[in-house]
């Protein structure tokens, strides 16, 4: 017989709600004293250029951390079992280590004056059209990546706090609200790495946790191998949960694991994803000058870091061992997705709970204003700022605080009118463009002397176009109905344009590219 | 031994250790195919961490870049 599914009583709301507020209360006053120590906004921002491996290693690993890898990836497990790992990212390690690796030289450009990425691309290209034109990009995209920020927290705080999910919705904004408030947005490296061993401790923790609650790995395994898949909303089909690949027709357009051509998209998603987030790689900007051994160092910390994502996956196989398919019919609309939180509470009590909520809220609500802030200064800096360079420096504060409105309002209304069912596969539409566009027109640009300005706009554009062409928005009305054969048309489509049309078009003088590309030492 | 043959033998390890890394990602579906369960679980993660220790041994090795 199934275990009935935990409920919360007033607790667990006290509970959550006192870790949510230690966890702001800890983050304001690291991001108040780290102020303190800076002498400029901008320093504040992206620091002296003198924080070492272990911050930004963990700051690295808070911004790659979303609402996805710390709570959506339990939805993946549960729902999809083996056939979910493709999108939990299995392989996310070696793409962390990608951005480890090309990501440092965006310390180069810090001494250049950037402190954004579309800076970075200005810089690079000498282009305020390739600087406008990624400022959009990023816009568009991390709109549709805060939608699924935002169910994650909801869903957290409607079965934590018994408040029905729509107005957790509303509860959700209104902490972003107060965090972008009292000044969390700016997400400093300090507050960022703080965030990143909240979330690997919490991940580790609750995925061993749950482990033993389920009755150990061969029990999972078995349970898994047993059960067949059912659509969110309780339709039960004849397809087994026990391989790596999910055949079934009608999710082709939006599941990675339907079969191996999924798959190798997913793969390549993961090995690109990490350095094209322009958030992400965003952090080396405040980087001081590392050697070798601290090099290691970080990599060591993006390795312990990068298997939370794992230990969440291993939250949703566990939840299935335990319930069964009962959460794909509870809770519309969010379903599976609630997996982590309710073997949160049954397998570690009102304290793990708590701390999860607390890790939930962390990756999500300062994901969503983190890009809140970038969407809003995309707008300010890279378009206004760059089409009418004489705009005052008041006006253009003014404008960034009025531009948060519309920004934390357009994502909440999408996910209150059509909330994604399981929202890791929503969210990796967006991750593929990101990976796409970004990982050459950024991470390539900054190794790959040849590039050209045209490379990079024409690579954004087409990105953008076929984002458009997702199949579950335009895809279908052009012949687009498989994920995977999207996703590889959009990432490998992205690096033809980009090295082809810089390979006909022309590069940079030979003197202005000296300054950008340092000599290598063996 | 000349300078040249030094630059040869590096980029023929560097060369080795790149055909280690596509490994890598080649034997991930292959893992998922013929093994699947926890063991392709887990073993995607050693195959990143091998990757992901590959390529950080070229950069700080071969492509080590100073200010």
């Amino acid at each position: 017989m199934t275990p009935p599914l935990p409920e919360a009583g007033p607790e667990t709301t006290i509970g959550v709600i006192a870790a949510i507020a230690a966890f702001l209360t800890i983050s304001i006053l690291l991001g108040f004293f780290m102020r303190k120590k800076a002498k400029s906004f901008e320093e504040w921002l992206v620091g002296r250029r003198d924080i070492g491996p272990l911050v930004t290693g963990f700051a690295l690993v808070a911004s790659y951390l979303s609402g996805w890898a710390i709570f959506g990836n339990a939805g993946l497990g549960y729902a999809y079992g083996w056939s979910g790992s493709w999108l939990i990212g299995t392989t996310c390690v070696a793409g962390t280590a990608l951005c480890l690796v090309i990501g440092y030289r965006m310390r180069k450009y810090v001494a250049l004056g950037v402190r954004t990425v579309p800076e970075m691309l200005k810089v690079r290209f000498e282009s305020r059209m390739v600087q406008a034109l990624a400022g959009l990009a990023m816009i568009i995209l991390l709109i549709v990546y805060s939608v699924g920020q935002y169910k994650a927290m909801a869903t957290v705080w409607t079965i934590t706090t018994n408040t029905p999910f729509f107005g957790s919705l509303l509860a959700t904004a209104i902490l972003v609200l107060v965090y972008l408030i009292v000044g969390g947005y700016t997400g400093t490296q300090w507050v960022s790495c703080f965030q990143g061993i909240l979330l690997t401790i919490v991940g580790w923790t609750l995925g061993i946790t749950a482990l033993i609650w389920a009755g150990g790995p061969t029990k999972i395994a078995e349970a898994i191998g047993m059960q067949t898949f059912t659509f969110h909303g309780g339709e039960q089909t004849s397809f087994f949960l026990s391989d790596y690949t999910l055949p079934v027709q009608s999710l082709q357009d939006r599941f990675a694991g339907v079969d191996y051509f999924g798959v190798v998209a997913a793969m390549f998603m993961f090995l690109f994803m990490a350095t094209g987030f322009p958030h992400n790689i965003a952090r080396f900007l405040g980087t001081r000058k590392i050697t070798k051994r601290e090099y290691w160092v970080m990599l060591l910390i993006l390795i312990v870091g990068g298997l939370t994502p794992l230990w969440i996956g291993v939250v949703g196989f566990a939840a299935r061992t335990v319930w069964g398919d009962v959460l794909m019919a509870t809770n519309p609309p969010i379903y599976g997705d609630s997996a982590a939180v309710y073997a949160s509470m049954s397998a570690g009590g009102i304290p793990l709970a708590s701390l999860f909520a607390a890790s939930v809220f962390a990756a999500s609500v300062a994901t969503i204003a983190g890009m809140v802030m970038i969407m809003a200064t995309n707008i300010t800096r890279d378009l206004i700022h760059n089409a009418y360079p004489k705009t005052s420096p008041k006006k253009l504060l003014w404008l960034t605080k009025l531009m948060l409105i519309p920004f934390i309002a357009i994502p909440l209304w999408w996910t209150f009118t059509s909330p994604p069912p399981i929202l890791s596969e929503f969210m990796a539409g967006s991750a593929v463009a990101q990976a796409g566009i970004f990982f050459f027109v950024v991470g390539i640009s900054m190794y790959w002397k040849r590039a050209t300005k045209w490379g990079a706009i024409t690579t954004i554009i087409y990105g953008l176009i076929l984002t458009l062409l997702n199949p579950n928005a335009y895809g279908k009305l052009v012949g687009l109905y498989h994920w995977g054969y999207w996703a590889l048309l959009l990432m490998f489509g992205s690096a033809l344009t980009y090295f082809l049309v810089s390979l006909v078009t022309k590069p940079l003088p030979e003197e202005k590219l000296k300054k950008l590309f340092p000599k290598r030492k063996s | 031994m000349t300078l040249r043959n030094v630059k040869e033998t590096g980029m023929s390890k560097i060369h080795c250790l790149l055909a280690i890394m596509i490994l890598c990602i080649i034997l991930v579906p292959v893992t998922a195919y013929l093994i699947g369960g926890w063991y392709a679980y887990w073993g995607h993660v050693l195959l990143a961490i091998i990757f992901a220790v590959l390529a950080v041994f070229i950069k700080t090795q071969y492509y080590w870049e100073e200010d």
